[in-house]
């Protein structure tokens, strides 16, 4: 008897559910289109998944990580936010959500999700902005690739590693105190690998994606990147290092604004964009990693390594390790 | 004649005003504000914490090497270029001013990437063929140095000083250099003592021009500079902005205060060195005819090195953009590399529906801004030189405002204000905010060629009866065709290709090129980066074409 009326619950539940995803489409509908502000990259066909399926159109307005709160803010408070949906590192959302920028939202898309993604009612995480070691598989010979974070500071590699400017880039900065959390022992073997990848010289460029093209020339040997490369580059020579440790990154955050033009809308875009549908698309199409339950990008081996979300740091943090990591790298 | 020159003056300061002031006096606020935005409690912690950062010392002086070397590079090639193009008889001209206009046509990032490519110290191509021809250890040149920086830095800035220099070389009055000879001077004792003091306010905005546009640029210091940590005022401006998230632009702008200041005492030091422009003039109303003067046997040796030049600085870097884009990934030409040739990149950018939209917008922005920038231009260089009042100081130092303002700052600026007006995230804010920024890409090479156009042309004519718009539609106009050709040409290619205010202002339905690009660029995909490089590249050289031919047209004989 108990079991029958569960399963009538479930059946009463899956059919409210139902009716309430129909209602808000319909007035999706009626809204006419979701403008969505995102700083990730290749989601056009997401955007246009979501129109042909839908019905409602979507704007997307890609903005780069060190505008995004600039943008946001500068139009919220001149109350010519025109977005309605925005999607950025954690970090980012963290600081609109401070500023009232975001509304509360829990989609029923992300039910599957790991509990830790749901940060509270107004940010839902989606992946990890994923950093690893990739390498020119034409070039380094299988016996040589990395093993460990360690193998980065052997001689071999003097002059051949480039990495994003780890004065600066955040999410180089963010990645190397995940390294001293969660991968070294201690802080003085942290601090000896720093001393010891420095010591081979890495080449810095402005952020992650100028990494790949000098590995892929053979400019240089391996990059601290991201290898999600791998899949958006090919054929291009890039293979990444199986480590014995973690891989990390910062989250990735999805959320509906406040004041959005278009709520219904805002709400159906972010349904689409947590489905295993939208989901497949950004591991298989860009290497996304993300957080929807079985879904990994086509990169082999990938499904099988411990990604884990890097601790949230502040922007004082961050300016702080910033002008630590320039001392130590000996950025002028 | 006073009373409606000063009329009109007050009226140009009013409409450059309102397109130059607002955006940076928005950053003034920003920098004396708390918060992340112009609107905030007072403070000056934001010059504080700028100004006592003690790596700015060697920022500074990484900085004044940087732009005075790029500065002088592409003053001496532009002069060098423009006087055979127009004072000689070398052949292929025509050829040769497009090629020396190419590397303003080419997206900065571009040009900068190439050049990695062509010098790098691990697999340069021109340093892994010296190393092979001359069995070398070591690559003989690094491109990620404070030269090469200067190097591809007075490339890029080349194309500014030829359309400033060309125009004030091709209206020169032959009389004066015929009087030189005729005193027993020779060609090279002429060109010294006669053609380059005549040509001093050209050079001069030449130089101070490209001073002020390498001390705002960013793609060399970022592809060039970073690399080699050579840290100058652009990337020390972006390392302020991009630690940390919640990116504090008032800070940065505190410090591009300076850089504004130092620009306009250029500008008021620009003044004075050409305070007496009668000096300068060389088109009076006696009639003028720039004289050709015969190589001889100097000809083809001079023709073969300006070829070489040309192919080496900059046939070669368009080269390897033709070449990236037709490989599949980043790769070092091979027989293999070849082989795996296809024309990929260019079909999906020619079939990418906001690449196609961007490449109509950019185009729009182009061919219009540019002709409206000219028609501005026209007038506030006359009024620049002819009426030398402070009003007109201050109508030229108003058309510096945002164009000076390092160009990662500015486009916030901009957002800032037009966010408070109708106009934002629309083509027209995009439009305006061009022209404001460009502006003196119009006014240079015009002040330079309305200086040489000596007054008693437009007091024959007023004298005759013609009003004051009648004398400078039939008389000035005509003269002026060098300078327009050079504003338009200038203008219109820093539209096709302009980044600053786009990456900000742009939105779905007003995307150009130069966002496009930089999507491209931010993503690593140098392949398709460069096929739409290639496509920009086209369309400035069509717009470059179209408008010496209409130029040719109109011309005064």
């Amino acid at each position: 008897m108990k079991k029958l009326l569960l399963a009538l619950f479930v059946l009463c539940a899956a059919v409210q559910a139902q009716a309430q995803d129909k209602a808000l489409l319909e007035r999706a509908k009626a809204e006419g289109k979701a403008s969505f502000y995102a700083n990730i990259t290749a989601v056009e066909p997401i955007i246009k998944a979501f129109t042909e399926d839908t019905g409602v159109k979507a704007e997307y307005t890609r903005i780069s990580t060190s505008k995004f709160v600039a943008t946001a803010i500068t139009e919220f408070e001149a109350g010519k936010l025109m977005a309605d949906v925005v999607q950025a590192p954690l970090p980012v959302l963290e600081l609109l959500k401070e500023k009232g920028v975001l509304a509360s939202y829990r989609s029923p898309a992300a039910a599957g999700y790991p509990d830790w993604a749901s940060k509270d009612d107004k940010i839902q995480l989606f992946g990890i902005e994923y950093v690893g070691l990739i390498y020119n598989k034409e070039k380094v010979k299988p016996g040589d690739v990395p093993t460990r974070y360690e193998d980065l500071t052997l001689p071999k590699w003097k002059n051949q590693i480039v990495m994003a400017n780890p004065a600066n880039h955040a999410t180089t900065i963010s990645w190397l105190i995940g390294l001293k959390e969660n991968v070294f022992k201690s802080e003085a073997d942290w601090r000896k690998f720093l001393q010891g990848l420095a010591a081979n010289k890495p080449m810095f460029v402005s952020s992650f994606g100028p990494t790949p093209a000098p590995v892929e020339s053979g400019e240089k040997l391996i990059a601290i990147s991201m290898p999600k490369y791998i899949v958006t580059k090919a054929p291009a020579p890039l293979d990444w290092a199986r480590l014995s440790q973690p891989l990390m990154g910062t989250p990735r955050a999805i959320a509906v604004t406040s004041k959005a033009p278009h709520p219904a809308a805002a709400r159906a875009f972010v349904d689409y964009w947590l489905s295993k549908k939208s989901m497949d698309m950004l591991a298989k199409d860009v290497g996304e990693y993300v957080l929807a339950p079985g879904v990994f990008p086509p990169i082999d081996g990938i499904s099988k390594a411990k990604v884990i979300a890097i601790r949230e740091l502040s922007d004082e943090e961050i300016q702080k390790w910033g002008a630590e990591f320039k001392k130590i790298f000996d950025v002028k | 004649m006073d009373h409606s020159r000063s009329k009109l003056t007050w009226l140009l300061i009013a409409i450059v005003g309102a397109l130059t002031v607002f955006p940076v006096l928005m950053l003034l606020l920003g920098s004396f504000s708390e918060g992340l935005t112009a609107f905030g409690k007072f403070t000056v912690h934001k010059y504080v914490e700028a100004y006592t950062d003690p790596v700015l010392f060697d920022v500074l002086a990484n900085t004044t090497l940087f732009v005075l070397g790029s500065s002088l590079l592409s003053t001496v090639l532009a002069l060098f270029l423009a006087y055979l193009n127009t004072r000689t008889d070398i052949p292929f001209k025509f050829l040769f001013k497009i090629i020396s206009l190419i590397p303003m046509m080419i997206p900065h990032l571009l040009f900068a990437v190439s050049w990695a490519l062509l010098l790098n110290p691990s697999n340069g191509l021109i340093n892994l063929a010296l190393k092979q021809a001359l069995s070398l250890e070591d690559a003989p040149f690094n491109i990620y140095s404070i030269w090469g920086m200067i190097l591809v830095e007075g490339l890029l800035d080349l194309p500014i000083a030829y359309l400033i220099i060309a125009p004030a070389m091709a209206s020169f009055d032959v009389a004066l250099e015929e009087s030189s000879r005729v005193c027993g001077a020779g060609t090279m004792r002429t060109f010294a003592r006669v053609t380059l003091p005549v040509l001093r306010p050209a050079i001069l905005a030449a130089f101070i021009l490209g001073l002020v546009r390498s001390l705002a640029s960013f793609a060399v210091p970022s592809v060039i500079g970073m690399p080699g940590r050579v840290p100058v005022l652009a990337t020390h401006l972006y390392e302020m902005i991009a630690t940390g998230f919640a990116t504090d632009y008032g800070k940065a702008a505190a410090v591009g205060m300076s850089v504004l200041a130092a620009s306009v005492t250029l500008i008021v030091v620009y003044r004075a060195l050409t305070a007496e422009s009668e000096k300068f003039v060389t088109v009076s109303s006696r009639g003028f005819r720039p004289a050709v003067i015969g190589l001889g046997k100097a000809r083809t040796p001079l023709f073969c090195a300006v070829a070489l030049l040309s192919l080496v600085l900059i046939v070669l870097p368009v080269a390897v953009l033709l070449y990236t884009s037709l490989v599949p990934y980043s790769m070092v030409p091979s027989a293999r590399a070849f082989s795996l040739m296809s024309w990929k990149h260019w079909s999906d950018v020619l079939g990418d529906p906001i690449s196609l939209l961007s490449l109509k917008n950019s185009l729009f922005l182009g061919v219009v801004g540019a002709t409206l920038g000219v028609l501005l231009s026209i007038f506030v260089a006359y009024v620049i030189v002819k009426v030398k009042t402070r009003a007109s100081g201050l109508l030229e130092s108003l058309s510096y405002l945002s164009f000076s303002f390092p160009g990662i700052v500015i486009g916030i600026g901009f957002m800032w204000f037009f966010v408070q007006t109708p106009l934002y995230a629309t083509i027209w804010a995009l439009l305006l905010g061009y022209i404001g920024t460009y502006l003196p890409y119009g006014i240079r090479p015009m002040s330079s060629a309305f200086i040489q156009i000596h007054s008693h042309l437009e007091e024959s004519s007023l004298v005759c009866g013609a009003s004051p718009l009648t004398t400078l539609r039939r008389i000035i106009v005509p003269l002026l065709i060098p300078g327009i050709v050079s504003g338009w040409i200038l203008m219109a290619s820093m539209f096709v290709r302009e980044l600053t205010l786009s990456v900000v202002l742009s939105r779905p339905g007003t995307e150009v090129l130069a966002v496009q690009i930089l999507r491209f660029a931010e993503d690593g995909l140098w392949g398709k980066l460069s096929a739409l490089g290639i496509v920009m590249i086209g369309i400035s050289t069509s717009l470059v074409i179209a408008a010496t031919l209409v130029g040719n047209r109109f011309r005064a004989v």
